[in-house]
């Protein structure tokens, strides 16, 4: 898939009731959810999260090619992931959800058993959800909300303006990308990795990027004079444009957001004072 | 082109955060996400021989410590976010530590916006690395995966072997050669210096 649709992101805001809410809700909302799924690996908890992910992608009316392709793309890498665990660690399911019932033998070493499995399902759950997650929040959120939200929640604007900047500037590198890459091929580069050894595609690799950083870090100087000559960093604090009051919405949000906080303070003392004997919750194991 | 702005060791270590600085820490933070992401062979379990290191090196030389740790740092949360592989906290501070520590080098002289950049300074360059290397995923990332993740530590720790060689390969590798390129090129650039 070509790159620069996959790197896309939103910079005139929406319409649904996702793009409507204030930049500090959505960055709330987002940071909750996001810890909420780093602290558990309980099915019971990853499900649902995923579940709020796909209904929150939908909601926001994505354009459904990209959102396909890129779910297709993260589905194989953890896939692959998956794989590479269980070539290096077969029996991994014993230590993390406490039993091995073999379902099948490959040879004495390679066996597949159902808490390997359900760990492995539980995982992709768990970063299916961190991934659509975080498509919601990067597809219903511009840089200058971004910004602006970064900032009502007490980080520095200068920080926040890094942010902002950084991914705003995601569409310009793979435009970059592209543009080098054509250029490269042109003068005779094979680039196809099905005929190239390792060491040519690393040496590729290098011929690619160092345009790459260069015209990059060259237009360092233009923008820094842009936003100085507009009066960039000369008070302590700065307001957006992009901010504005907060809508039903956002109130709404905003009880949920305090539900999320006692969740995430639930499993926090769940893990802490009641650890189980086991990482990986299952059903069928009473730890 | 004489510098002469003697300043202290503490203010090297923070680095001054006019515009310049943060548009490019910025634009070093876009860059490494986006090579994270998609600049990789892979090589184990979500460590793949990343280009992205090369960025740092670069924010790093012209720089110093703070912003070049910033952009690995955040580089690596933005790299969590459009990745789709799940947040992983513990590995964005060991990347701010290895950030930290190649930022080193202008404590040590080189200044590659002026030009500067010798034999000796790729040595400290080499030094620094390396110690910033085992110390980030050696040591940081290890115990912060024990204390947030409290998970298996031996896919950790060979995913932190694997880290400390293809990061070290890359940084040295591919990032020294850039470094004398870009100290170079802007040795010949021009004569004219910007007034503050």
């Amino acid at each position: 898939m070509d790159l620069t649709k996959r790197l896309f992101i939103n910079i005139i805001p929406g319409t649904t009731f996702l793009d409507k809410l204030t930049g500090k809700t959505k960055i709330r909302l987002f940071f909750l959810l996001v810890l909420i799924l780093i602290a558990t690996w309980d099915m019971r908890i990853l499900a649902p999260v995923c579940l709020i992910g796909i209904i929150g992608l939908i909601s926001i009316r994505p354009n459904p090619k990209t959102v396909m392709g890129l779910t297709v793309f993260i589905v194989l890498v953890n896939l692959f992931n998956l794989f590479l665990i269980w070539v290096v660690t077969p029996d991994y399911g014993a230590s993390i959800v406490g039993g091995s019932t073999l379902l099948l033998r490959l040879t004495d070493r390679y066996i597949i058993t159902a808490e390997t499995l359900w760990y492995f399902l539980t995982r992709f759950t768990k970063f299916m959800a961190t991934f659509f997650v975080s498509l919601t929040f990067i597809q219903c959120i511009t840089p200058s909300e971004m910004a602006a939200g970064l900032y009502a929640n007490g980080i520095s604007y200068k920080i926040s303006t890094i942010v902002s900047i950084a991914f705003r500037y995601i569409p310009e590198i793979a435009r970059d990308f592209s543009d080098i890459k054509i250029s490269m091929q042109a003068r005779g580069m094979e680039l196809d990795s099905r005929k190239t050894s390792l060491w040519t595609r690393l040496k590729q690799n290098v011929m690619i990027l160092a345009p790459l950083i260069i015209v990059s870090f060259d237009r360092v100087g233009n923008i820094a004079d842009a936003m100085d000559l507009r009066g960039f960093g000369r008070g302590k604090k700065r307001t957006y444009y992009a901010e504005h009051e907060d809508t039903k919405g956002d109130k709404i949000v905003a009880v949920i957001n305090v539900l999320l906080i006692l969740a995430f303070v639930a499993i926090l003392i769940g893990r802490i004072f009641f650890p189980g004997t086991y990482q990986v919750w299952a059903p069928w194991i009473n730890a | 082109m004489e510098t002469n702005n003697k300043k202290s060791i503490g203010k090297m270590l923070i680095g001054t955060w006019n515009t310049r600085t943060i548009v490019a820490v910025a634009i070093g933070v876009a860059l490494f996400g986006v090579l994270m992401v998609y600049g990789g062979i892979k090589v184990f379990t979500n460590t793949s021989l990343t280009s992205a290191m090369v960025v740092v090196a670069v924010v790093a030389a012209m720089f110093g410590p703070l912003p070049a740790a910033v952009t690995a740092g955040l580089g690596n949360v933005l790299a969590d976010l459009i990745g789709g592989w799940g947040f992983w906290f513990d590995w964005s501070i060991g990347n701010f530590v290895l950030g930290f520590f190649t930022g080193l080098i202008p404590i040590f002289g080189a200044r590659i916006e002026d030009g500067i950049f010798t034999v000796k300074h790729a040595i400290w360059y080499v030094v620094c690395v390396l110690v910033g290397n085992i110390l980030a995923f050696g040591v940081v990332t290890p115990i912060l995966t024990y204390v947030f993740y409290s998970s298996e530590l031996t896919i950790t720790w060979m995913q932190a072997f694997s880290a400390i060689i293809s990061d070290g390969i890359v940084l040295i590798v591919v990032g020294l050669p850039l470094l004398f390129f870009l100290a170079n090129r802007n040795a010949k650039k021009n004569n004219l210096v910007k007034e503050d």
